[in-house]
């Protein structure tokens, strides 16, 4: 789906994005109540049925959340998983409501940031198109 | 052991807890930045004042908002959690065994409630830690973020409430359970600033500094980008 699939992580790289919004990652990640109250506020979530995996707190602590908790070191298998979230569960309206004011798109473009710096992104043009 | 958990815990609880939610409070401060004046002005005139000239001001009713808000979707969540936070934050304060240690320590005292009225209000906290944790086993978005650190966070701000219900009414060995009150109320302060308990600093921060659609008071001074 993305470019260049198959070379190494450059996990300097990653490491070097991470350091750069350390302190927003780590306060978003200690303020999150893991309340849930985000879920409602993306439409995301509601045109998938409700699922889960569609929640603005699930998209932020399995993309930016897990990489800042590896400290980077995720193989191109991980990697694949976050741009499916970042891309494809996430359309950065930035109509998230957070009750006690995390920034989650922001943490989303971060994730974003970082997929792109490994040459991993959504690719529109190889995208399934549907049968007639 | 009795004596360091009676003693000097209480002061380094109390310690932990204003420091570190003061530091967290500062951090944010860091974090964050004023938000930016409008740099457009209207050249010249006044603004348009009939309302269809006038975008962007609101033309739902308060009661419409509300129904579309967070208190509208989730009106359950909200009311339970509402209750529950209240109850946890100002009980402690007005509990008459509290105040009548704070007399005798330092001849001080808040008004106390009626020992019936601060009972029922701890049953408050406890089934809204029910109610939570019941929310976190079996709702799916809430299950799909959990973990084990969820669970332990819970805990740790239930216990003292626990076992002040339990000291109250001299369920068990008293001495042991207000010994553990004690312990569990100290380990709450200061779990504050450094777990995810740290939400408290930050409700405030949300509602009160941060600008978006939903500030209250002032309107907000700061913004996160």
């Amino acid at each position: 789906m993305s470019s260049n699939d198959q070379a190494p992580i450059n996990q300097d790289e990653v490491r070097r994005i991470l350091d750069q919004h350390k302190d927003k990652t780590k306060t978003a990640l200690r303020v999150c109540a893991h309340c849930s109250l985000c879920a409602d506020s993306c439409f995301l979530y509601h045109v998938h049925d409700k699922d889960p995996r569609y929640m603005p707190s699930h998209k932020f602590i399995n993309s930016l959340g897990k990489l800042y908790k590896k400290k980077g070191k995720i193989d191109r298998a991980g990697f694949k998983e976050i741009e499916e979230i970042v891309w494809r569960r996430c359309v950065l309206c930035t109509r998230c409501y957070c009750p006690l004011g995390i920034d989650i798109p922001e943490m989303i473009a971060i994730a974003r940031d970082i997929c792109r710096s490994q040459e991993v992104f959504f690719q529109w043009s190889e995208l399934e198109q549907p049968a007639e | 052991m009795y004596d360091f958990i009676r003693g000097p815990l209480v002061w380094v609880a109390f310690l932990v807890f204003i420091f570190g939610t003061a530091y967290q409070v500062y951090r944010f401060y860091q974090l964050s930045r004023p938000k930016e004046r409008y740099r457009l002005r209207i050249p010249f005139g006044k603004p348009p004042k009939d309302p269809d000239e006038a975008p962007g001001e609101p033309t739902l009713t308060w009661w419409q908002q509300m129904r579309l808000s967070v208190v509208g979707v989730n009106p359950v969540m909200v009311s339970v959690t509402t209750l529950f936070h209240l109850a946890l934050v100002l009980t402690p304060f007005f509990v008459l065994g509290h105040n009548v240690l704070l007399d005798l320590a330092w001849q001080i005292s808040l008004p106390s409630l009626p020992e019936a009225v601060a009972d029922g209000l701890t049953i408050v906290v406890i089934a809204g830690g029910v109610f939570f944790l019941l929310r976190r086993i079996f709702l799916a978005r809430v299950r799909a973020i959990s973990t084990v650190y969820d669970y332990v966070v819970l805990l740790i701000a239930t216990t003292p409430f626990i076992t002040g219900f339990l000291a109250y009414h001299h369920f068990f060995d008293y001495d042991t359970v207000i010994l553990l009150h004690i312990l569990a109320g100290e380990i709450m302060l200061m779990a504050v600033p450094f777990t995810k308990l740290v939400h408290m600093p930050y409700f405030f921060i949300n509602r009160f500094v941060l600008v978006h659609e939903n500030t209250l008071g002032a309107g907000g001074s700061r913004t996160w980008r």
